[in-house]
């Protein structure tokens, strides 16, 4: 078990090394791309500081938990997209038959798929979410936990996208829900849970469960709670195997469409 | 300018075929009015408050405009067809056809997201509505200089970003350069109008084209006068002008560093 764990880290390991060495070819567009992403990023700080000059205090917290939140969204979007990007084309994959490189390789399918390419716009959200992890307040405690709830949330995003893309086995056109339920998730990771309430704050920790991804790794680490981050894993872990069957159930229904194709 | 308008026709008719995909893609711009109307909900303890000059209705409607603006816009799509056109040489079809490249790539944009648009604006005032439980006063005549003006500003927009994805003749990822104009658009134009920033910034953006693109059209819906309409539209012909000629000057510069092999 511990052997067959350990050869998918380093197929994952080296698909993204060779990715890695790909992009970097090309070394301005590579830099150039992670400048502009952490830049792109910091303008929202514009947004919030304009927020906070109307109201100090946005849905119960202050102007530096809610730059944390964004570091939080950038972190989990960070880890998603840069380490598993073709979670979120997979459904083009599924409907254009290209799974066939992967199926017929002896190793796990689902896994060869998504971590086939990497995003490099994608490092440079995980770089400012560090800079706004830093200015926020750097602490021996919490830094490892930021860490692991930046992955967490990105496994979790990248599990609700599969799951969503893998509708594209049974019914047509489900790349679009699947887009309409990734902007979901994006879009309300940006903004405090205290803005909403009723129905939609009940939607954020049910349907779109952003407030997994992000409120709730917020709240361990203004004020750390053991049984929050326990929640936290719990729903990861849970959303893991939710995409896993759910891909492979689907997998069944799969038919090649004969495409010559080949990784590269 | 007839076959500018064919190449427009094509287009509206190909996209015909997607209108389900295209009234589909509106859910999106949903949640987005749904998260801000959330926001403003929040910030206005009392509707009939004024924050900067406005009123939650007027806020709310401010954002449905620019939003409707920005996301028929379709720019990326834009920034990333013309970069692609660049630097896989697709461009060198377009050199040796009778019609200019800006003015291809304008009206085959135009067609492209005109039944986006028609859409969107459908929608998006019957959400309104349904939020807001009234429309802002605005006359016949009124409604027809903020179409105008909202015509403008996605033309603005369009060469904009054309000259943007164009810089791929010299930079090979023209994405980055995007993503920071789609930015400044969003924060400094469409989330807020120009009055909600230091005074000193609200000059400078009067004169950017955040003021054309995004909060001319938006303002006039809101907060409908004839000086502001007609400030607006001198501002917008100007920057057509201005934008098509830097479009013209980066294509001419550009051009000539076309090196394709095969074909």
């Amino acid at each position: 078990m511990l052997t067959a764990v350990k050869k998918e880290a380093k197929i994952i390991y080296l698909s993204i090394k060779y990715a890695l060495v790909r992009e970097l070819l090309n070394k301005a567009t590579f830099f150039s791309n992670i400048f502009f992403m952490v830049l792109n990023n910091s303008a929202m700080i514009v947004q919030w500081i304009i927020l906070f000059s109307i109201k100090d205090n946005m849905g119960g917290y202050n102007f530096k938990q809610v730059l944390l939140l964004w570091g939080l969204a950038a972190g989990t979007y960070g880890v998603a997209h840069f380490f598993f990007e073709r979670s979120f084309s997979l459904s083009e994959q599924i409907i254009s038959g290209r799974l066939d490189t992967y199926i017929v390789q002896p190793k796990n399918i689902l896994l060869s798929a998504i971590a086939s390419d990497i995003s490099v716009p994608a490092l440079g959200d995980i770089i400012f979410s560090f800079i706004v992890y830093f200015i926020y307040g750097f602490s021996i405690k919490t830094f490892p936990i930021y860490i692991l709830l930046c992955i967490t949330g990105g496994l979790m995003m990248s599990s609700i996208s599969i799951i969503l893309n893998s509708l594209s086995f049974w019914f047509n056109n489900s790349d679009m829900i699947a887009d309409v339920g990734n902007s979901l998730v994006v879009n309300f990771a940006t903004y405090p849970d205290g803005i909403f309430s009723g129905l939609t704050k009940w939607l954020l920790f049910t349907i779109i469960p952003v407030g997994f991804i992000n409120y709730i790794p917020l709240k361990v680490l203004i004020n750390f709670k053991l049984y929050l981050l326990m929640i936290n894993i719990v729903v990861c872990i849970t959303l893991i195997f939710l995409a896993y069957f759910i891909f492979y159930k689907g997998l069944r229904k799969y038919s090649s469409s004969n495409l010559m194709s080949a990784r590269i | 300018m007839r076959k500018y308008l064919f190449i427009m026709k094509s287009q509206i008719m190909t996209n015909l075929q997607y209108v389900f995909n295209i009234a589909f893609s509106f859910i999106g711009y949903l949640i987005m009015l749904f998260i801000l109307f959330n926001l403003w909900k929040y910030l206005y303890s009392d509707p009939s408050q004024l924050i900067n000059g406005y009123t939650m209705k007027q806020m709310t409607w401010y954002v449905i405009i620019t939003e409707i603006l920005w996301m028929t816009l379709g720019g990326r799509k834009l920034c990333r067809k013309i970069s692609n056109d660049v630097k896989s040489g697709n461009i060198t079809y377009n050199i040796n056809k009778p019609y200019n490249y800006i003015g291809y790539s304008l009206s085959c944009h135009l067609g492209d997201i005109l039944i986006k648009g028609v859409i969107f604006t459908i929608l998006g005032m019957v959400t309104g509505f349904v939020f807001l439980g009234s429309f802002p006063k605005l006359s016949i005549l009124s409604i027809i200089v903020v179409i105008l003006t909202s015509i403008l500003a996605t033309t603005i927009s369009i060469l904009l970003i054309t000259s943007l994805g164009l810089i791929s003749f010299f930079i090979e990822d023209a994405g980055p350069f995007y993503w920071v104009y789609s930015k400044i658009i969003l924060v400094l134009g469409t989330i807020f109008p120009i009055e909600y920033f230091p005074t000193v910034l609200q000059k400078i953006l009067n004169y950017s084209p955040v003021y054309v693109v995004s909060y001319g059209p938006a303002k006039l819906f809101v907060d409908f006068s004839w000086d502001k309409a007609i400030s607006v539209i001198i501002a917008q012909i100007i920057y057509v002008a201005i934008t098509y000629g830097i479009c013209s000057f980066i294509y001419k510069k550009g051009v000539k560093r076309i090196n394709v092999n095969g074909g």
